[in-house]
């Protein structure tokens, strides 16, 4: 059953929803020296939330994910003192960044600020709704939307606020580090001189309701949620899995890959995913026609994370919504296995279709491939 | 308000395996509800994390957490599977088997011990082997690797809900069509930081190193799964975690919090454990209903009904 977004929030290094869509079609980039962290790490830049201290705030990622679940909520009408309302939460890294200040520099923590329950229900007014964390790397917000059309199609919930968010934190940092020989300065989707993976930061939210009863409500539609675990490899993603996760979506939403006129990739600027990213996008939509636009966020806003899913997800919307889609910032050259692959760089253009796929990937082989739809 | 699962025209969630893996003793009770059970998991005793070979096999456990080699384990035995070899993957009916794990505090140690390398200028001390496990994602995806699981995969880490909210996104799994079978598996280990973090919580028990697994099916026989609550508030007896055995249940009548300790995101599928071995004892009851949860996370709830039940009751209409 097809579900409507009928709310959302977002904040990103480069603003809310419609400052991060201005500067995504302008190319700009929020990247910037890394803050809040030493550099213990060997990794020296990032793609911070703009805020008005240079000190860090205590549990910053709860802090966005409430502000977007109450922009969201606000957006949407929904009354969660009246309605069924659950709230999945997907994320990366939890409040880790908060575990790690509180083991090694005293920093307040009580073990439930590990998760989201009370940041969302504080941006809900207190109102006591059911609230599920899931810590789904990479793809966390993605899973989120799969389970959120589920709780509706199964008429368990009448409305379900799906979100996603991370803040970095130093742990996950330096495993980057660790694997890098020289620190990145810029994250550079499906670009041959690619260096590497940067972390981002920030919170997206979406209201999701049965379409049937959000008519004049409807920002989007959500037509399907496509999931599948490689089980192969921790890290190196798998071309096989992901092709399970975009067919599953494929036939959740009812579409052809033909339908398709653009795709947020998950495009992380890593040696393993954007080849591995680039050859199943060319499986599952040929070689034969031209083939959907594609382009991704990553670029100008960093990996995001828990977040990222959702953040494309209303990027692609935006684009759907306005006939305009955002270039790849930081691609010059593609490599050699995006071929066929209509990357989208240099600037805007134009794209006229009302469906649009958003790929992302996770941690553990994870994947989530959501359609979404919007009329123009 | 509270949620409430209970969908009518979707297939019935079984279980058809389960494990409680508890590697340190427990005090096992003369009488009571749970005394059986207990008294026959004393028997099958659970090595420790370090010693979790002796139930997978040697390979593919280096650098795994405590939790994690817990929730292998565990997984193992409620599988059935040969004690001391690694099963080749996938098993069979693998590609429709999905993951649903819990837990809350299976990495804190790692973590903080990397930044602790981060802090004294030796990250290159830090293997890269450890990396991963700085994902918090990582129990459910081992489990996959491990068993060649590649259904949705999902590692819920809500508080002290989180074992019961991981059945219920299994059972949402199964009834949506997205996986044919459903091993949930819930799991905490007991280092110092994990239980510094978790003294910080609100029931003041100490932290148990544990874990349980239930493999949810739709087909086959078992304990099903009845209807699912949430609720902000403790249940009506006012014990507000564990199970209670029988009939005209209103809420946990054992509360094994004491005597077992705190597994905080497993306690849900320890009880659940727990009360699927106790509806399955020719003696045992034919319902339960089993409680996890705290004052700051809320709780959750499950019914859990016996097979014999659908026997006599049911015969005909299926």
């Amino acid at each position: 059953m097809t579900a409507a977004i009928t709310g959302s929030g977002m904040r990103t290094c480069l603003g809310d929803s419609a400052q991060t869509v201005k500067a995504l079609l302008a190319g700009e980039s929020g990247i910037g020296p890394i803050r809040y962290y030493g550099p213990g790490t060997n990794v020296t830049h990032g793609y911070h939330i703009r805020e008005d201290t240079d000190e860090e705030r205590l549990l910053r990622c709860s802090g966005w994910l409430a502000e977007c679940v109450a922009e969201a909520v606000r957006h949407a009408g929904v009354d969660p003192a009246v309605q069924r309302v659950t709230a999945l939460v997907g994320t990366g890294l939890r409040e880790l960044r908060s575990v790690e200040r509180w083991a090694h520099d005293g920093a307040p923590l009580r073990r439930h600020q590990t998760h989201f329950a009370a940041a969302v229900r504080e941006a809900l007014n207190g109102a006591p709704v059911e609230v599920v964390t899931v810590s789904n790397a990479c793809a966390a917000s993605g899973h989120m939307l799969a389970l959120g059309q589920d709780l509706l199609d199964l008429g368990e919930a009448d409305a379900v606020v799906v979100a996603g968010c991370d803040s970095m934190s130093e742990s996950m940092l330096a495993m980057i580090g660790l694997v890098t020989a020289e620190p990145t300065t810029a994250l550079r989707p499906f670009e041959t001189t690619r260096t590497g993976v940067l972390l981002g930061e920030g919170a997206a939210a979406v209201v999701l309701e049965p379409a049937d009863r959000a008519q004049g409500r409807t920002e989007a539609l959500v037509r399907g949620v496509g999931l599948s675990c490689d089980a192969y490899h921790e890290t190196a993603p798998d071309v096989d899995g992901i092709v399970r996760a975009m067919t599953d979506a494929h036939t959740r939403a009812g579409v052809s890959p033909d339908q398709i006129g653009l795709v947020l990739a998950h495009g992380t600027g890593t040696a393993l995913n954007d080849p591995t990213e680039s050859t199943a996008l060319r499986r599952v939509f040929g070689e034969d026609g031209p083939g959907p636009l594609v382009t991704g966020i990553k670029g100008a806003t960093g990996h995001t994370s828990g977040g990222a899913a959702l953040m494309s997800v209303l990027v692609a919307a935006e684009a759907l919504r306005t006939g305009q889609a955002p270039p790849v910032v930081g691609l010059d050259e593609a490599i050699p296995e995006a071929g066929s692959l209509r990357l989208v760089r240099g600037g805007p253009q134009p794209v006229d279709t009302a469906l649009a796929q958003i790929n992302a990937f996770g941690f553990g082989g994870v994947n989530a491939v959501t359609v979404i739809e919007v009329t123009r | 308000m509270t949620g409430t699962a209970a969908a009518s025209d979707t297939p019935e969630v079984r279980i058809t395996g389960c494990s409680v893996y508890l590697p340190e003793p427990f005090p096992v009770p003369a009488r009571g509800p749970l005394a059986g059970v207990l008294a026959r998991l004393a028997g099958q005793p659970a090595p420790p994390p370090e010693e979790a070979h002796l139930v997978l096999g040697r390979k593919g456990l280096l650098y795994k957490e405590p939790a994690t080699r817990m929730a292998l384990c565990a997984v193992h035995r409620a599988l059935g599977l040969p004690e001391g070899k690694k099963p080749a993957a996938p098993l069979p009916g693998g590609a429709g088997t999905a993951v649903v794990a819990s837990s809350n505090l299976g990495n804190v140690e790692t973590v903080g011990d990397i930044v602790g390398h981060v802090r004294s200028g030796r990250l290159r001390d830090v293997s890269a082997l450890a990396g991963p496990n700085a994902s918090s994602n990582i129990v459910a995806s081992t489990v996959a690797i491990r068993f060649g699981f590649t259904a949705p995969n999902l590692m819920v880490c809500s508080g002290a809900t989180g074992g019961l909210d991981a059945v219920r996104l299994g059972s949402l799994l199964l009834r949506t069509g997205r996986a044919s079978r459903v091993v949930v598996v819930g799991t905490e280990p007991a280092d110092e930081v994990a239980s510094r973090l978790n003294a910080t919580g609100p029931n003041g028990a100490a932290l148990r190193a544990g874990a349980a697994c239930l493999v949810l099916e739709t087909e086959g026989s078992g304990v099903r799964l009845g209807a699912f609550r949430r609720s902000p508030e403790a249940v009506p007896v006012g014990v507000g975690t564990g199970l209670a055995l029988g009939q005209g249940l209103t809420g946990p009548d054992v509360d094994p919090l004491p005597e077992l300790g705190d597994t905080y995101g497993a306690s849900g599928v320890v009880y659940a454990a727990l009360a699927a071995m106790s509806l399955t004892d020719p003696e045992g009851p034919d319902t339960a209903l089993v409680a996890c949860g705290d004052e700051e996370d809320g709780y959750a709830l499950l019914e859990l009904r016996r097979q014999r039940e659908e026997a006599l009751a049911g015969s005909g209409a299926r």
